[in-house]
């Protein structure tokens, strides 16, 4: 009987800032849409402290991320798979790791604007990267929504395509991102 | 005759010590030059300092190194000046739980006692927020220039011993309960 050649999998490091990230992401969305519409409060002080303090804690992730990226390809994708769904693929991670610096930046950038530091769960200040300005902060807080539906958008088709891939497709794709499995070839 | 030494006696008395005083070197009078001077505090919020400025204030001085006995600084703020660079902050910082300006439009400071330090002067003075007068100590700094006077200095003090919070902004979990105060002051000669 021929051993089964073991897939490559998405290494435990690269696991680790998949599904640490998207927990955070998902806790940043709960508490962005909890805050929205607050009125000025300790309630909703209270909730944009943590999603500052999430959001500074995504960008060093990314940084990492992105430098542990540069040096470690991830596993080939399934052999079977067109242009068009490789292409796919490819423009929805690039985007991901765009979002992943541009959401935190914007953020930072929007509060400098608003004259509200970001401090890192009390524990430091981040240093302002604008100097205050109401028109700047306008802008600024649009473009962070903007990007925020783009994200939300983007990771609904990524949850849909890793389905596809392991119900439809029946390949690996998904189960080599998951922690405590095994990809074996699925017929 | 004994009668009018006694009276002179007494009339010696009586002006004496407003010679003494007459005497004593004066504190020289200045005011501050609003378009050249500042007055700021810096805030604690969610972790990270925020700073705002009172565009309007005034300030009367009276300072003589070698007169602090009659020396004295007296400021009287718009508390409606108040700008933290934020509309939303600002609204809640004058509304009725902070400053409550409606009730309480201005706040004033003014010396009570200025000593000589190391690194240059302290003082103890009353101020009143938001209806409440108590001391609060200030440490600063006199420099002479050629058109006047210079006066920089800070001080600290806490926002909830002078009710600044009410409601839910009594909590320090969000908001600290100490403030810094800063001032720098362009002093000219009162005339």
């Amino acid at each position: 009987m021929p051993i089964q050649a073991s897939r490559p999998r998405y290494s435990a490091v690269a696991q680790a800032f998949h599904w640490i990230i998207a927990a955070l992401i998902v806790t940043q969305f709960t508490l962005a849409s909890m805050a929205e519409d607050l009125p000025l409060g300790m309630h909703k002080l209270a909730l944009l402290a943590r999603h500052k303090s999430f959001g500074m804690t995504i960008l060093m992730l990314a940084v990492l991320r992105l430098a542990w990226r540069l040096f470690n390809r991830p596993p080939p994708l399934p052999a079977g798979m067109s242009g068009i769904e490789r292409f796919l693929a490819r423009a929805t991670h690039g985007i991901f790791y765009v979002l992943l610096f541009a959401m935190p930046l914007t953020g930072w950038l929007m509060s400098s604007a608003k004259n509200y530091s970001v401090s890192w769960f009390g524990l430091f200040t981040w240093p302002n990267l604008v100097a205050p300005n109401e028109r700047w902060f306008e802008l600024l807080k649009s473009t962070h929504e903007l990007l925020a539906a783009v994200l939300f958008t983007v990771a609904i088709l990524h949850i849909l395509a890793a389905l596809k891939h392991h119900f439809w497709n029946k390949d690996d794709v998904l189960k080599r991102m998951l922690p405590f499995t095994k990809s074996e070839k699925r017929s | 005759m004994n009668n009018f030494r006694a009276l002179g006696l007494i009339a010696g008395i009586a002006v004496a010590p407003l010679c003494t005083l007459s005497n004593a070197a004066a504190a020289a009078g200045y005011s501050a030059d609003a378009a050249q001077s500042r007055l700021e505090f810096t805030g604690v919020q969610a972790g990270a300092e925020f700073k705002a400025v009172f565009h309007k204030f005034t300030a009367a001085v009276d300072f003589s190194a070698d007169a602090l006995a009659t020396s004295h600084l007296d400021v009287q703020i718009d508390m409606s000046s108040e700008d933290s660079m934020d509309k939303d902050r600002d609204q809640t910082i004058k509304g009725p739980d902070v400053f409550d300006i409606a009730h309480n439009p201005s706040a004033h400071y003014v010396t009570k006692s200025i000593t000589k330090t190391a690194s240059g002067y302290s003082a103890v003075g009353a101020l009143t927020l938001r209806g409440v007068t108590k001391d609060v100590p200030i440490d600063f700094q006199f420099t002479q220039t050629a058109a006047g006077a210079k006066l920089e200095g800070s001080a600290k003090l806490k926002r909830l011993d002078f009710g600044v919070g009410q409601g839910e902004w009594k909590s320090t979990e969000m908001v600290n309960d100490a403030v810094k105060v800063g001032f720098s002051l362009l002093l000219k000669p009162r005339t």
